[in-house]
Protein backbone atom coordinates (compact mmCIF):
# COMPACT_ATOMS: atom_id res chain seq x y z
CA UNK A 1 0.00 0.00 0.00
CA UNK A 2 1.51 3.32 -1.03
CA UNK A 3 1.80 5.97 1.67
CA UNK A 4 0.75 9.54 0.91
CA UNK A 5 1.87 12.50 3.00
CA UNK A 6 -0.69 15.29 2.63
CA UNK A 7 0.49 18.76 3.67
CA UNK A 8 -2.28 21.34 3.86
CA UNK A 9 -3.15 23.96 6.45
CA UNK A 10 -6.90 23.68 5.90
CA UNK A 11 -8.42 21.01 8.10
CA UNK A 12 -11.44 20.28 5.93
CA UNK A 13 -9.17 19.71 2.93
CA UNK A 14 -7.04 17.29 4.92
CA UNK A 15 -10.12 15.38 6.09
CA UNK A 16 -11.70 15.26 2.63
CA UNK A 17 -8.53 14.19 0.84
CA UNK A 18 -7.62 11.69 3.55
CA UNK A 19 -11.01 10.02 3.25
CA UNK A 20 -11.05 9.98 -0.53
CA UNK A 21 -7.48 8.74 -0.89
CA UNK A 22 -7.95 6.09 1.80
CA UNK A 23 -10.91 4.80 -0.22
CA UNK A 24 -8.54 4.44 -3.15
CA UNK A 25 -6.40 2.17 -1.01
CA UNK A 26 -3.69 4.61 0.05
CA UNK A 27 -2.26 4.93 3.52
CA UNK A 28 -2.62 8.67 4.21
CA UNK A 29 -0.77 10.70 6.81
CA UNK A 30 -1.27 14.44 7.14
CA UNK A 31 0.60 17.53 8.25
CA UNK A 32 -0.93 20.94 8.86
CA UNK A 33 2.29 22.88 8.75
CA UNK A 34 5.55 23.14 6.88
CA UNK A 35 7.57 23.23 10.08
CA UNK A 36 9.73 20.17 10.44
CA UNK A 37 8.47 18.75 7.16
CA UNK A 38 11.78 17.09 6.33
CA UNK A 39 11.68 15.36 9.72
CA UNK A 40 8.14 14.18 9.02
CA UNK A 41 9.26 12.79 5.67
CA UNK A 42 12.22 11.12 7.31
CA UNK A 43 9.98 9.53 9.92
CA UNK A 44 7.00 8.57 7.77
CA UNK A 45 8.88 7.61 4.57
CA UNK A 46 5.96 8.49 2.26
CA UNK A 47 5.85 7.30 -1.34
CA UNK A 48 4.29 10.57 -2.48
CA UNK A 49 3.96 14.04 -0.94
CA UNK A 50 0.92 16.15 -1.81
CA UNK A 51 1.92 19.70 -0.96
CA UNK A 52 -0.19 22.83 -0.71
CA UNK A 53 1.55 25.99 -1.93
CA UNK A 54 -0.07 28.67 0.23
CA UNK A 55 0.53 27.27 3.68
CA UNK A 56 -0.08 29.60 6.58
CA UNK A 57 3.50 29.34 7.78
CA UNK A 58 5.48 28.39 4.68
CA UNK A 59 5.79 28.85 0.95
CA UNK A 60 5.15 25.44 -0.60
CA UNK A 61 7.49 26.21 -3.50
CA UNK A 62 10.33 26.82 -1.07
CA UNK A 63 9.47 23.59 0.72
CA UNK A 64 9.54 21.81 -2.61
CA UNK A 65 13.13 22.95 -3.15
CA UNK A 66 14.09 21.76 0.33
CA UNK A 67 12.49 18.39 -0.27
CA UNK A 68 14.11 18.04 -3.69
CA UNK A 69 17.55 18.89 -2.32
CA UNK A 70 17.26 16.16 0.29
CA UNK A 71 15.06 13.54 -1.36
CA UNK A 72 16.10 13.70 -4.98
CA UNK A 73 13.46 11.37 -6.38
CA UNK A 74 10.62 11.58 -3.88
CA UNK A 75 7.46 12.36 -5.88
CA UNK A 76 5.93 15.69 -4.90
CA UNK A 77 2.59 16.86 -6.23
CA UNK A 78 1.80 20.53 -5.81
CA UNK A 79 -1.84 21.07 -5.00
CA UNK A 80 -3.12 24.62 -4.96
CA UNK A 81 -6.30 26.58 -5.32
CA UNK A 82 -4.35 28.93 -7.57
CA UNK A 83 -3.47 27.94 -11.12
CA UNK A 84 -1.19 30.97 -11.35
CA UNK A 85 1.63 29.39 -9.33
CA UNK A 86 2.11 26.97 -12.20
CA UNK A 87 3.83 29.88 -13.98
CA UNK A 88 6.50 30.00 -11.28
CA UNK A 89 9.62 28.29 -12.57
CA UNK A 90 10.17 26.71 -9.18
CA UNK A 91 7.09 24.58 -9.79
CA UNK A 92 8.94 22.54 -12.44
CA UNK A 93 10.69 20.61 -9.70
CA UNK A 94 7.32 19.03 -8.84
CA UNK A 95 6.14 15.80 -10.37
CA UNK A 96 2.75 17.31 -11.08
CA UNK A 97 0.68 20.41 -10.43
CA UNK A 98 -2.98 19.96 -9.57
CA UNK A 99 -5.52 22.71 -9.07
CA UNK A 100 -7.81 22.06 -6.12
CA UNK A 101 -11.39 21.35 -7.07
CA UNK A 102 -14.34 19.24 -5.98
CA UNK A 103 -13.28 16.73 -8.62
CA UNK A 104 -10.42 14.79 -7.07
CA UNK A 105 -9.78 12.69 -10.15
CA UNK A 106 -6.84 14.81 -11.45
CA UNK A 107 -5.16 14.47 -8.06
CA UNK A 108 -5.83 10.74 -7.92
CA UNK A 109 -4.45 10.34 -11.45
CA UNK A 110 -1.33 12.32 -10.56
CA UNK A 111 -0.79 10.21 -7.44
CA UNK A 112 -1.26 7.00 -9.39
CA UNK A 113 1.34 8.10 -11.96
CA UNK A 114 3.76 9.13 -9.25
CA UNK A 115 3.40 5.80 -7.49
CA UNK A 116 3.80 3.87 -10.75
CA UNK A 117 6.87 5.89 -11.66
CA UNK A 118 8.70 5.45 -8.37
CA UNK A 119 11.95 3.64 -8.25
CA UNK A 120 12.73 3.48 -11.95
CA UNK A 121 15.01 6.47 -12.17
CA UNK A 122 18.18 7.60 -10.50
CA UNK A 123 18.94 8.41 -6.92
CA UNK A 124 21.26 10.88 -5.27
CA UNK A 125 23.01 9.37 -2.35
CA UNK A 126 24.31 11.45 0.47
CA UNK A 127 22.00 14.40 0.16
CA UNK B 1 40.51 5.41 -22.24
CA UNK B 2 40.83 8.04 -24.91
CA UNK B 3 43.57 10.62 -25.29
CA UNK B 4 43.72 13.68 -27.50
CA UNK B 5 42.49 12.87 -31.02
CA UNK B 6 45.91 13.23 -32.61
CA UNK B 7 45.34 16.91 -32.41
CA UNK B 8 47.49 19.54 -30.80
CA UNK B 9 47.57 21.54 -27.63
CA UNK B 10 48.92 24.92 -26.63
CA UNK B 11 49.39 25.33 -22.90
CA UNK B 12 51.58 28.41 -22.55
CA UNK B 13 51.23 28.58 -18.77
CA UNK B 14 52.04 24.88 -18.41
CA UNK B 15 48.94 24.10 -16.36
CA UNK B 16 49.06 20.53 -15.05
CA UNK B 17 46.30 20.53 -12.45
CA UNK B 18 42.93 22.21 -11.93
CA UNK B 19 39.94 21.74 -9.65
CA UNK B 20 37.47 23.22 -12.10
CA UNK B 21 37.58 23.73 -15.86
CA UNK B 22 35.46 25.84 -18.17
CA UNK B 23 35.42 24.42 -21.70
CA UNK B 24 34.43 26.42 -24.77
CA UNK B 25 34.00 24.28 -27.90
CA UNK B 26 34.34 26.18 -31.16
CA UNK B 27 34.75 26.20 -34.88
CA UNK B 28 35.47 29.55 -36.51
CA UNK B 29 34.32 31.64 -33.56
CA UNK B 30 36.97 34.35 -33.65
CA UNK B 31 34.29 37.05 -33.49
CA UNK B 32 32.49 35.63 -30.47
CA UNK B 33 34.81 33.64 -28.21
CA UNK B 34 36.30 36.56 -26.28
CA UNK B 35 33.02 37.35 -24.55
CA UNK B 36 32.28 33.93 -23.00
CA UNK B 37 35.99 33.47 -22.20
CA UNK B 38 36.08 36.76 -20.26
CA UNK B 39 32.83 36.02 -18.40
CA UNK B 40 34.06 32.50 -17.59
CA UNK B 41 37.20 33.94 -16.03
CA UNK B 42 35.17 36.39 -13.95
CA UNK B 43 32.87 33.62 -12.80
CA UNK B 44 35.73 31.33 -11.83
CA UNK B 45 37.45 34.08 -9.84
CA UNK B 46 34.27 35.34 -8.20
CA UNK B 47 32.67 32.04 -7.24
CA UNK B 48 35.47 29.49 -7.26
CA UNK B 49 38.33 31.70 -6.14
CA UNK B 50 39.50 29.14 -3.61
CA UNK B 51 39.96 26.50 -6.28
CA UNK B 52 42.47 26.18 -9.08
CA UNK B 53 40.89 26.70 -12.47
CA UNK B 54 41.59 26.89 -16.18
CA UNK B 55 39.65 27.85 -19.31
CA UNK B 56 40.03 25.51 -22.27
CA UNK B 57 39.09 26.34 -25.82
CA UNK B 58 38.52 23.01 -27.59
CA UNK B 59 38.52 23.84 -31.26
CA UNK B 60 38.28 22.27 -34.71
CA UNK B 61 41.49 23.81 -36.02
CA UNK B 62 39.68 27.03 -36.96
CA UNK B 63 41.44 29.12 -39.57
CA UNK B 64 39.63 32.36 -38.77
CA UNK B 65 41.81 33.29 -35.80
CA UNK B 66 39.73 31.69 -33.05
CA UNK B 67 42.83 30.56 -31.18
CA UNK B 68 44.42 34.00 -31.38
CA UNK B 69 41.18 35.68 -30.26
CA UNK B 70 40.95 33.26 -27.34
CA UNK B 71 44.51 33.80 -26.17
CA UNK B 72 44.36 37.56 -26.63
CA UNK B 73 41.33 37.80 -24.33
CA UNK B 74 42.44 39.28 -21.03
CA UNK B 75 41.62 36.82 -18.23
CA UNK B 76 42.89 36.23 -14.72
CA UNK B 77 42.39 32.51 -15.18
CA UNK B 78 45.00 30.66 -17.28
CA UNK B 79 44.02 29.29 -20.65
CA UNK B 80 44.70 26.17 -22.71
CA UNK B 81 43.94 25.64 -26.39
CA UNK B 82 43.17 22.19 -27.77
CA UNK B 83 42.43 21.31 -31.36
CA UNK B 84 41.39 18.32 -33.39
CA UNK B 85 43.68 17.62 -36.35
CA UNK B 86 43.23 19.68 -39.47
CA UNK B 87 40.07 18.60 -41.27
CA UNK B 88 38.53 16.84 -38.28
CA UNK B 89 35.32 18.65 -37.37
CA UNK B 90 32.59 18.14 -34.83
CA UNK B 91 31.54 19.42 -31.43
CA UNK B 92 31.65 15.88 -30.10
CA UNK B 93 35.27 15.49 -31.17
CA UNK B 94 36.07 18.77 -29.46
CA UNK B 95 34.43 17.62 -26.27
CA UNK B 96 36.18 14.26 -26.36
CA UNK B 97 39.44 16.20 -26.38
CA UNK B 98 38.12 18.26 -23.48
CA UNK B 99 37.18 15.12 -21.53
CA UNK B 100 40.71 13.79 -21.94
CA UNK B 101 42.23 17.04 -20.75
CA UNK B 102 39.85 17.39 -17.79
CA UNK B 103 40.78 13.86 -16.78
CA UNK B 104 44.49 14.61 -17.16
CA UNK B 105 44.15 17.74 -15.01
CA UNK B 106 42.31 15.77 -12.34
CA UNK B 107 39.47 18.27 -12.27
CA UNK B 108 36.44 17.64 -10.07
CA UNK B 109 34.14 19.73 -12.22
CA UNK B 110 33.85 20.99 -15.77
CA UNK B 111 31.47 23.60 -17.13
CA UNK B 112 30.92 23.94 -20.89
CA UNK B 113 29.54 27.04 -22.57
CA UNK B 114 28.97 27.83 -26.24
CA UNK B 115 31.40 30.14 -28.00
CA UNK B 116 28.66 32.25 -29.61
CA UNK B 117 26.94 33.19 -26.35
CA UNK B 118 26.02 36.84 -26.02
CA UNK B 119 24.26 36.81 -22.66
CA UNK B 120 26.49 34.67 -20.45
CA UNK B 121 27.22 36.18 -17.05
CA UNK B 122 29.73 35.08 -14.39
CA UNK B 123 26.78 33.61 -12.48
CA UNK B 124 26.26 31.06 -15.24
CA UNK B 125 29.59 29.51 -14.27
CA UNK B 126 28.45 29.35 -10.67
CA UNK B 127 25.02 27.90 -11.53
CA UNK B 128 26.48 25.19 -13.75
CA UNK B 129 29.51 24.49 -11.54
CA UNK B 130 28.35 24.66 -7.95
CA UNK B 131 26.01 21.63 -8.01
CA UNK B 132 28.98 19.53 -9.16
CA UNK B 133 30.55 20.11 -5.75
CA UNK B 134 27.26 19.03 -4.10
CA UNK B 135 27.26 15.45 -5.41
CA UNK B 136 25.41 16.11 -8.65
CA UNK B 137 27.09 14.46 -11.62
CA UNK B 138 25.53 16.38 -14.48
CA UNK B 139 24.03 19.86 -14.68
CA UNK B 140 21.76 21.03 -17.47
CA UNK B 141 20.63 24.63 -17.92
CA UNK B 142 17.23 26.23 -17.62
CA UNK B 143 16.94 29.53 -19.37
CA UNK B 144 14.21 31.44 -21.04
CA UNK B 145 14.35 31.09 -24.80
CA UNK B 146 12.11 32.65 -27.40
CA UNK B 147 9.26 30.31 -28.26
CA UNK B 148 10.68 29.75 -31.75
CA UNK B 149 14.28 29.29 -30.63
CA UNK B 150 15.02 25.65 -29.93
CA UNK B 151 12.34 23.97 -32.02
CA UNK B 152 14.29 20.68 -32.12
CA UNK B 153 14.45 20.84 -28.33
CA UNK B 154 10.77 21.64 -27.92
CA UNK B 155 9.37 19.21 -30.46
CA UNK B 156 11.82 16.30 -30.31
CA UNK B 157 14.68 16.24 -27.80
CA UNK B 158 12.81 17.31 -24.67
CA UNK B 159 9.56 15.38 -25.14
CA UNK B 160 11.35 12.23 -26.34
CA UNK B 161 13.88 12.23 -23.49
CA UNK B 162 11.07 12.84 -21.04
CA UNK B 163 8.65 10.25 -22.37
CA UNK B 164 11.21 7.55 -23.18
CA UNK B 165 13.65 7.80 -20.26
CA UNK B 166 11.25 9.32 -17.75
CA UNK B 167 13.41 12.25 -16.73
CA UNK B 168 12.37 15.87 -17.37
CA UNK B 169 15.47 17.71 -18.56
CA UNK B 170 14.10 20.85 -20.20
CA UNK B 171 17.17 21.81 -22.26
CA UNK B 172 18.89 18.54 -23.12
CA UNK B 173 20.69 20.07 -26.11
CA UNK B 174 21.05 23.59 -24.80
CA UNK B 175 24.78 23.82 -25.38
CA UNK B 176 25.68 24.75 -21.80
CA UNK B 177 26.16 22.11 -19.11
CA UNK B 178 28.36 20.94 -16.30
CA UNK B 179 29.70 17.50 -15.47
CA UNK B 180 31.78 16.01 -12.69
CA UNK B 181 35.17 14.36 -12.90
CA UNK B 182 33.47 11.00 -12.40
CA UNK B 183 31.27 11.62 -15.42
CA UNK B 184 34.36 12.30 -17.51
CA UNK B 185 35.52 8.75 -16.95
CA UNK B 186 32.12 7.49 -18.07
CA UNK B 187 32.23 9.68 -21.18
CA UNK B 188 35.76 8.55 -22.01
CA UNK B 189 34.60 4.94 -22.20
CA UNK B 190 32.91 6.06 -25.43
CA UNK B 191 29.85 3.91 -24.89
CA UNK B 192 27.83 3.96 -28.12
CA UNK B 193 30.07 6.61 -29.62
CA UNK B 194 29.67 7.13 -33.36
CA UNK B 195 30.02 9.75 -36.10
CA UNK B 196 26.77 11.51 -35.15
CA UNK B 197 27.77 11.75 -31.50
CA UNK B 198 31.13 13.13 -32.59
CA UNK B 199 29.23 16.02 -34.21
CA UNK B 200 26.06 17.64 -32.80
CA UNK B 201 24.79 14.41 -31.24
CA UNK B 202 27.13 14.99 -28.31
CA UNK B 203 24.74 17.01 -26.11
CA UNK B 204 21.91 14.50 -26.15
CA UNK B 205 24.44 11.66 -25.84
CA UNK B 206 25.79 13.13 -22.61
CA UNK B 207 22.35 13.72 -21.12
CA UNK B 208 21.19 10.25 -22.09
CA UNK B 209 24.34 8.70 -20.65
CA UNK B 210 23.73 10.53 -17.38
CA UNK B 211 20.12 9.37 -17.20
CA UNK B 212 20.86 5.81 -18.29
CA UNK B 213 23.64 5.44 -15.73
CA UNK B 214 21.51 6.88 -12.90
CA UNK B 215 23.79 9.85 -12.45
CA UNK B 216 22.20 12.53 -10.23
CA UNK B 217 21.15 15.31 -12.61
CA UNK B 218 20.37 18.87 -11.67
CA UNK B 219 18.98 21.73 -13.71
CA UNK B 220 20.58 25.11 -13.17
CA UNK B 221 18.48 28.23 -13.49
CA UNK B 222 20.51 30.75 -15.46
CA UNK B 223 18.42 33.88 -14.96
CA UNK B 224 19.26 35.57 -18.23
CA UNK B 225 17.88 34.26 -21.51
CA UNK B 226 20.16 32.41 -23.88
CA UNK B 227 21.01 34.73 -26.72
CA UNK B 228 23.22 33.37 -29.44
CA UNK B 229 22.99 33.30 -33.20
CA UNK B 230 19.28 32.57 -33.63
CA UNK B 231 18.23 30.36 -36.50
CA UNK B 232 14.98 30.41 -38.42
CA UNK B 233 13.98 26.73 -38.16
CA UNK B 234 12.65 26.84 -41.72
CA UNK B 235 15.87 28.18 -43.19
CA UNK B 236 18.82 26.67 -41.36
CA UNK B 237 18.09 23.18 -40.14
CA UNK B 238 21.40 21.83 -41.32
CA UNK B 239 22.99 18.56 -40.24
CA UNK B 240 22.19 19.14 -36.58
CA UNK B 241 18.72 17.70 -36.97
CA UNK B 242 19.79 14.32 -38.32
CA UNK B 243 22.74 14.09 -35.93
CA UNK B 244 20.58 14.74 -32.88
CA UNK B 245 17.68 12.55 -33.95
CA UNK B 246 19.95 9.74 -35.08
CA UNK B 247 21.69 9.81 -31.71
CA UNK B 248 18.38 9.69 -29.85
CA UNK B 249 17.09 6.76 -31.91
CA UNK B 250 20.41 4.94 -31.74
CA UNK B 251 20.63 5.25 -27.98
CA UNK B 252 17.08 3.94 -27.63
CA UNK B 253 18.33 0.70 -29.12
CA UNK B 254 21.33 0.64 -26.78
CA UNK B 255 19.45 1.47 -23.59
CA UNK B 256 16.30 -0.54 -24.26
CA UNK B 257 16.56 -2.38 -20.96
CA UNK B 258 16.69 0.93 -19.15
CA UNK B 259 13.81 2.83 -20.70
CA UNK B 260 11.43 -0.10 -21.02
CA UNK B 261 10.98 0.07 -17.24
CA UNK B 262 9.75 3.67 -17.38
CA UNK B 263 6.06 4.50 -17.20
CA UNK B 264 5.83 8.17 -16.35
CA UNK B 265 8.34 11.00 -16.13
CA UNK B 266 9.91 12.48 -13.05
CA UNK B 267 11.11 16.04 -12.50
CA UNK B 268 14.74 17.01 -12.09
CA UNK B 269 16.11 19.00 -9.18
CA UNK B 270 16.58 22.73 -9.83
CA UNK B 271 19.44 24.86 -8.58
CA UNK B 272 20.01 28.59 -8.63
CA UNK B 273 16.76 30.44 -8.10
CA UNK B 274 16.74 33.93 -6.69
CA UNK B 275 18.62 35.60 -9.50
CA UNK B 276 16.09 38.39 -9.82
CA UNK B 277 13.85 39.30 -12.72
CA UNK B 278 14.00 37.12 -15.79
CA UNK B 279 14.77 39.01 -18.97
CA UNK B 280 12.80 38.45 -22.14
CA UNK B 281 14.80 36.96 -25.03
CA UNK B 282 14.82 38.62 -28.46
CA UNK B 283 12.32 37.41 -31.02
CA UNK B 284 13.19 34.72 -33.55
CA UNK B 285 11.63 35.09 -36.97
CA UNK B 286 9.99 32.11 -38.62
CA UNK B 287 9.07 31.75 -42.28
CA UNK B 288 5.73 29.95 -41.98
CA UNK B 289 5.16 29.72 -45.73
CA UNK B 290 8.43 27.92 -46.16
CA UNK B 291 7.69 25.47 -43.33
CA UNK B 292 4.37 24.47 -44.87
CA UNK B 293 5.80 24.27 -48.38
CA UNK B 294 8.60 21.99 -47.20
CA UNK B 295 6.11 19.73 -45.47
CA UNK B 296 4.02 19.42 -48.62
CA UNK B 297 7.03 18.95 -50.88
CA UNK B 298 8.29 16.23 -48.58
CA UNK B 299 4.92 14.55 -48.70
CA UNK B 300 5.29 14.08 -52.45
CA UNK B 301 8.90 12.96 -52.17
CA UNK B 302 8.72 10.62 -49.19
CA UNK B 303 5.17 9.29 -48.98
CA UNK B 304 6.32 5.74 -49.69
CA UNK B 305 8.95 5.92 -46.95
CA UNK B 306 6.44 7.38 -44.51
CA UNK B 307 3.98 4.60 -45.25
CA UNK B 308 6.60 1.95 -44.66
CA UNK B 309 7.94 3.50 -41.47
CA UNK B 310 4.64 4.22 -39.76
CA UNK B 311 1.93 2.03 -38.37
CA UNK B 312 -1.05 1.95 -40.77
CA UNK B 313 -3.36 3.95 -38.52
CA UNK B 314 -0.72 6.58 -37.93
CA UNK B 315 -0.06 6.93 -41.64
CA UNK B 316 -3.78 7.24 -42.28
CA UNK B 317 -4.09 10.00 -39.68
CA UNK B 318 -1.12 11.80 -41.18
CA UNK B 319 -2.70 11.75 -44.65
CA UNK B 320 -5.93 13.03 -43.15
CA UNK B 321 -4.10 15.95 -41.51
CA UNK B 322 -2.17 16.71 -44.70
CA UNK B 323 -5.21 16.60 -46.98
CA UNK B 324 -7.22 18.98 -44.85
CA UNK B 325 -5.47 21.92 -46.52
CA UNK B 326 -3.40 24.78 -45.20
CA UNK B 327 -6.26 26.88 -43.86
CA UNK B 328 -7.22 24.23 -41.32
CA UNK B 329 -3.92 22.37 -41.11
CA UNK B 330 -2.97 21.07 -37.69
CA UNK B 331 -0.41 18.45 -36.73
CA UNK B 332 -1.80 16.90 -33.53
CA UNK B 333 0.83 16.17 -30.90
CA UNK B 334 -0.61 12.68 -30.34
CA UNK B 335 0.06 11.97 -34.02
CA UNK B 336 3.55 13.51 -33.97
CA UNK B 337 4.48 11.50 -30.88
CA UNK B 338 3.40 8.26 -32.55
CA UNK B 339 5.32 9.17 -35.71
CA UNK B 340 8.48 9.73 -33.69
CA UNK B 341 7.95 6.42 -31.91
CA UNK B 342 7.37 4.67 -35.26
CA UNK B 343 10.56 6.20 -36.62
CA UNK B 344 12.51 5.15 -33.54
CA UNK B 345 11.35 1.58 -34.13
CA UNK B 346 12.03 1.69 -37.87
CA UNK B 347 15.53 3.02 -37.16
CA UNK B 348 16.41 -0.19 -35.32
CA UNK B 349 15.69 -2.56 -38.22
CA UNK B 350 18.91 -3.89 -39.74
CA UNK B 351 17.72 -3.39 -43.32
CA UNK B 352 16.71 0.23 -42.79
CA UNK B 353 18.34 2.91 -44.91
CA UNK B 354 18.80 5.20 -41.93
CA UNK B 355 19.91 8.16 -44.01
CA UNK B 356 16.74 7.99 -46.08
CA UNK B 357 14.60 7.42 -43.02
CA UNK B 358 15.95 10.50 -41.25
CA UNK B 359 15.73 12.57 -44.43
CA UNK B 360 12.07 11.64 -44.70
CA UNK B 361 11.45 12.82 -41.12
CA UNK B 362 12.60 16.36 -41.90
CA UNK B 363 9.46 17.46 -43.81
CA UNK B 364 7.30 15.93 -41.10
CA UNK B 365 9.25 17.98 -38.58
CA UNK B 366 8.64 21.09 -40.69
CA UNK B 367 4.93 20.28 -40.67
CA UNK B 368 4.96 19.88 -36.90
CA UNK B 369 6.89 23.14 -36.40
CA UNK B 370 4.45 24.95 -38.71
CA UNK B 371 1.57 23.67 -36.62
CA UNK B 372 3.41 24.61 -33.40
CA UNK B 373 3.99 28.14 -34.69
CA UNK B 374 0.34 28.49 -35.69
CA UNK B 375 -0.89 27.24 -32.33
CA UNK B 376 1.41 29.44 -30.28
CA UNK B 377 1.32 32.55 -32.47
CA UNK B 378 -0.64 34.59 -29.95
CA UNK B 379 0.89 33.06 -26.86
CA UNK B 380 3.47 34.66 -24.62
CA UNK B 381 6.72 32.82 -23.98
CA UNK B 382 5.35 31.65 -20.63
CA UNK B 383 2.09 30.46 -22.16
CA UNK B 384 4.06 28.60 -24.82
CA UNK B 385 6.13 26.98 -22.08
CA UNK B 386 2.96 25.75 -20.38
CA UNK B 387 1.66 24.57 -23.74
CA UNK B 388 4.84 22.53 -24.30
CA UNK B 389 4.60 21.02 -20.82
CA UNK B 390 0.96 20.07 -21.40
CA UNK B 391 1.82 18.55 -24.79
CA UNK B 392 4.56 16.47 -23.19
CA UNK B 393 1.91 14.60 -21.23
CA UNK B 394 0.49 13.46 -24.57
CA UNK B 395 3.85 11.90 -25.46
CA UNK B 396 3.84 10.11 -22.13
CA UNK B 397 0.29 8.91 -22.69
CA UNK B 398 1.37 7.60 -26.10
CA UNK B 399 4.16 5.51 -24.55
CA UNK B 400 2.16 2.24 -24.71
CA UNK B 401 2.13 2.68 -28.49
CA UNK B 402 5.93 2.79 -28.51
CA UNK B 403 6.12 -0.27 -26.29
CA UNK B 404 3.71 -2.20 -28.52
CA UNK B 405 5.54 -1.24 -31.70
CA UNK B 406 8.90 -1.98 -30.13
CA UNK B 407 7.71 -5.44 -29.11
CA UNK B 408 6.30 -6.10 -32.58
CA UNK B 409 9.39 -5.04 -34.51
CA UNK B 410 10.97 -7.69 -36.64
CA UNK B 411 7.53 -9.10 -37.48
CA UNK B 412 6.40 -9.99 -40.99
CA UNK B 413 3.97 -7.14 -41.57
CA UNK B 414 6.50 -5.19 -43.59
CA UNK B 415 6.19 -2.12 -41.37
CA UNK B 416 9.59 -2.31 -39.80
CA UNK B 417 11.91 -0.39 -42.01
CA UNK B 418 12.06 2.58 -44.27
CA UNK B 419 13.70 0.44 -46.93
Amino acid sequence: MAKILLVDDEEHIRLLYQEELAEEGYDVVTAATGYGLLDVISRERPDVVVLDIRLADHDGLELLQEIRNTYYDLPVILCSAYESFKKNLKAIAADAYVVKSSDLNPLKKAIQRAVEGRGVTGSKEGV
Amino acid sequence: MHTLVNGYEENPQRITKADIVVGIPSYNEADGIAYPAARASEGLIQFFGNKSSVIINCDNDSQDGTKEAFFSTSTEVPKIYLSTPSGVRGKGNNLMNLFAKVHELGAQACVVVDADLKTITPRWIRSLGEPLFMDFGFVSPIYVRHKYDGTITNNIAYPLTRSVYGRRVRQPIGGEFGFSGDMVELFMNREYWNDEVAQFGIDIWMVTMAIAHDIPICQAFMGRPKVHRPKDPAAQLGPMFTQVVSTIFGLMGCYEDRWRQVKWSKPTAVFGFGLGEVEAPPAVAVDRDRLYERFMEGSEQFEAVWKKAMGPEVFEKLCEARDIGREYFDFPTQLWARILFDYAVAYQAPDTDRGLLLESLIPLYYGKVYSFVQRTANMSIQETEEYIEDRCLLYEEARPYLDDRWDARGGSDGQDSAG
